[in-house]
C-alpha cells in the first residue's frame, strides 16, 4: 500500500500538565482512504486528534502533513492549511442558527472567497440541515446536530477530515447513515478520513486500515478486513 | 407624597443617567462574557474618560463629547498593551490572579492620573444649546446631559453593529458560546481574545467622556470606585456576561436610584443619599430571586 500519505504521525507523545497521556503513537494515513484509530475509554484518542490539530500542544515527536511539518502550528493555521476536525461532543455554537454554524466553518475563508458553493453541496450532502437553516443548532436532535458538525467541519474544504466518535450516543439507524455519508465523502467528494470510533464492527466495515489505541499506545494495526477478522482479540484489547 | 411633577422629573433623569450607567457596564460585560474574567479596574477606566473629556474641552477647545472618540482610541490602545502584557499570562490562571491583577491595574491607572492631573477635584460647564433649553415637569436637563445620552445609545448601536454585523463579531459571539468550536473552525481565539478586551475597555472608557456630563461633584482620581460597585451590581443584575442585559439593568438602575432618592427624601429625618445605594441592592436582591442568572442571564 504505497498511495501517498496525507497525514504521518511519528513517535507523539503529549499530555496534560504533568500527566503523559500519549507514549510514542505512530499513524499514516493515505490519500483517498478511511483510517480508524480503535480503542477503550482513555486511551488517549481524543488526545491524539487534539494533538494532531494542536489544540493540546504536542510534546516530542512529528507531525508531518502533506510533506510539511506542521507539528508545532496553532489550530486556526492548521485549519487553514486543509485540517479539519469534528470534535468530541461536536462543540457547536448553540445559539447561533443551523446556516451561522455552517458559514463559521467557512472562517479562514470568510471575506476571501464565497462559501455559497460549499455550502450547496453540504446541503446536498445533508438535505435536512437545509430544511432546518434558520433553526438555532442548540434545539436540533442528536442525530442532526452530528449532521450539522460534520457539515460545519467540511466547510472549510478540508484535505483531511478527522472525526471523533461521531456515533457516541445515536440510534443503529442514524450511526449507518453516518457511516454511509463517510463513504460518500471518500469515494465522491475524495476525501480523506481519519476515524476515532468505539463502534467495531461499523466502522471496521468502512475503514480502509486500522489502529488500536491502548494506553497511550498503538497496540495493534493492519487492514481493516484483517483486523476485522481477529475480532476476539480487538475485543480482548478494547476490554468487551 | 412628593408632588406628581417631581415624580416625573426624576423618572427622566433617572432614564438618562440610566443609559450611561448601561453604557458603563456593556463592556465589563463584554470581558466577562468573552474572557471570564472580571476587570476589578473597571472603574479607572471610566474615570480616565472623564479626564478625557475634561482634557478635551479645557486644553484643546472641542466639544468635551469628543472625549468619547478620545475615548475610544485611548481605549484600544490601552486594552491591547494590557492585554498583551498582563492578561494574556492569566488564561489558566486562578481566579484570584486575574482579580489582584486587574485590581492593581485600577490603582496604577488612578495613580498615574493623579500624579498627571493632581489630586484635586476639576470641574467644567459646557452648555452649547442652551438657548434650546427647555423644561418637562419642572425638570431641566442641560443640553450636555441629554447630548451625553445619544451619545450612549450612539455608543451601544456601535457595539451592536460590531457584534452583531461584522466577521470579528461573529468570532466573537462564537468564541462565547464555544471555545473549542472556535479553534476547530480556524479562529485565532488568542486574537479573539485581545480584541474583545480591547472593544470592552474602548467602550468603558468612552463612557467616562459621557459620564461626565452627570458628575456633580466634578473629576477627581478616585471617582471610579463607586462606578466599579455600580458595575458590578448593574452587570449580576442584567446578567453576567450579556450586552443587552447590562444596558437594560443600567437603565433600571438609573430610574430606581433616582426615584428613590426623591420618595426617600420625602421621609422626615432620613438620609436618603445613603439609603439609596442600599435600595439599589436590594433591587438587585428580588431580581436575583426571581431570577437568579440576572435579567438576560443564561
Ligand atoms: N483536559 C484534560 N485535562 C487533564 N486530563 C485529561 C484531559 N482530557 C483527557 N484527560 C485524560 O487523558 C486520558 C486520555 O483521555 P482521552 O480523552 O484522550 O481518551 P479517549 O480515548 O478519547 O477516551 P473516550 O473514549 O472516553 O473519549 C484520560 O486519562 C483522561 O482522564
Ligand atoms: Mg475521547
Amino acid at each position: 500500500m504505497t498511495a501517498p500519505e496525507v497525514l504521518r504521525v511519528e513517535d507523539l507523545e503529549s499530555g496534560y500538565g504533568e500527566m503523559q497521556v500519549l507514549w510514542g503513537v505512530n499513524l499514516r494515513v493515505p490519500e483517498r482512504s478511511i483510517v480508524v484509530v480503535l480503542g477503550p475509554n482513555g486511551a488517549g484518542k481524543t488526545t491524539t486528534l487534539r494533538s494532531i490539530m494542536g489544540i493540546v500542544r504536542p510534546w516530542k515527536g512529528k507531525i508531518v502533513f502533506k510533506g510539511q511539518d506542521v507539528t508545532m502550528l496553532k489550530p486556526h493555521e492548521k485549519v487553514a492549511r486543509g485540517l479539519s476536525l469534528v470534535p468530541e461532543g461536536r462543540h457547536l455554537f448553540p445559539e447561533l442558527t443551523v446556516e451561522e454554524n455552517l458559514l463559521l466553518g467557512a472562517y479562514t475563508r470568510l471575506g476571501k472567497e464565497n462559501p455559497s458553493d460549499t455550502l450547496e453541496l453540504v446541503y446536498n450532502l445533508f438535505p435536512r440541515l437545509k430544511e432546518r437553516r434558520q433553526q438555532k443548532a442548540g434545539t436540533m436532535s442528536g442525530g442532526e446536530q452530528q449532521m450539522l458538525a460534520i457539515g460545519r467541519a467540511l466547510m472549510s474544504k478540508p484535505s483531511l477530515l478527522m472525526l471523533d466518535e461521531p456515533s457516541q450516543g445515536l440510534a443503529p439507524k442514524i450511526v449507518r447513515d453516518i457511516m454511509e455519508t463517510l463513504e460518500r465523502l471518500r469515494d465522491e467528494w475524495r476525501l480523506t478520513i481519519l476515524l476515532v470510533e468505539q463502534n467495531i464492527a461499523q466502522s471496521l466495515k468502512i475503514a480502509d486500515y486500522a489502529y488500536i489505541l491502548e494506553q497511550g499506545r498503538i497496540v495493534l494495526e493492519g487492514p481493516a478486513e484483517e483486523v476485522a477478522k481477529r475480532e476476539d482479540l480487538v475485543r480482548a484489547y478494547l476490554g468487551i | 407624597m412628593p408632588d406628581l411633577n417631581l415624580l416625573v422629573a426624576s423618572i427622566i433623569s433617572g432614564l438618562l443617567i440610566g443609559a450611561v450607567y448601561g453604557i458603563a457596564t456593556v463592556g465589563l460585560n463584554l470581558i466577562f462574557g468573552v474572557l471570564r474574567i472580571v476587570n476589578v479596574g473597571h472603574g479607572a477606566f471610566i474615570m480616565l474618560g472623564a479626564y478625557l473629556a475634561f482634557i478635551v474641552y479645557t486644553s484643546l477647545g472641542l466639544p468635551p463629547l469628543l472625549g468619547v472618540v478620545a475615548g475610544l482610541a485611548v481605549g484600544a490602545v490601552l486594552g491591547l498593551i494590557i492585554y498583551y502584557l498582563v492578561i494574556r499570562y492569566l488564561h489558566d490562571a486562578p481566579e484570584l490572579a486575574t482579580l489582584l491583577a486587574t485590581f492593581a491595574i485600577g490603582i496604577l491607572i488612578q495613580e498615574l492620573v493623579k500624579a498627571v492631573m493632581g489630586p484635586d477635584s476639576r470641574g467644567f460647564v459646557w452648555n452649547p444649546l442652551a438657548a434650546y433649553e427647555f423644561e418637562i415637569f419642572g425638570y431641566k436637563p442641560s443640553s450636555f446631559q441629554i447630548l451625553a445620552a445619544l451619545s450612549s445609545l450612539a455608543l451601544l448601536a456601535f457595539l451592536y453593529v460590531v457584534i452583531y454585523r461584522t466577521r470579528l463579531g461573529l468570532a466573537i459571539r462564537a468564541v462565547v458560546q464555544d471555545r473549542e468550536g472556535a479553534m476547530v473552525v480556524g479562529i485565532d481565539v488568542e486574537r479573539i481574545y485581545a480584541a474583545s478586551f480591547a472593544l470592552g475597555i474602548m467602550v468603558t472608557v468612552a463612557s467616562g467622556a459621557i459620564l461626565a456630563a452627570y458628575l456633580q461633584t466634578g473629576i477627581h482620581p478616585y471617582m471610579g470606585e463607586i462606578y466599579t460597585l455600580k458595575g458590578f451590581v448593574i452587570a449580576v443584575m442584567g446578567g453576567l456576561g450579556s450586552i443587552p442585559g447590562a444596558f437594560i439593568a443600567g437603565v433600571l438602575f438609573g430610574l430606581f436610584e433616582n426615584v428613590s432618592y426623591l420618595l426617600l427624601a420625602g421621609i422626615e429625618g432620613v438620609q436618603p443619599l445613603v439609603l439609596t445605594r442600599s435600595i439599589a441592592f436590594l433591587l438587585l436582591l428580588l431580581i436575583l430571586l426571581v431570577k437568579p442568572t440576572g435579567l438576560m442571564g443564561r
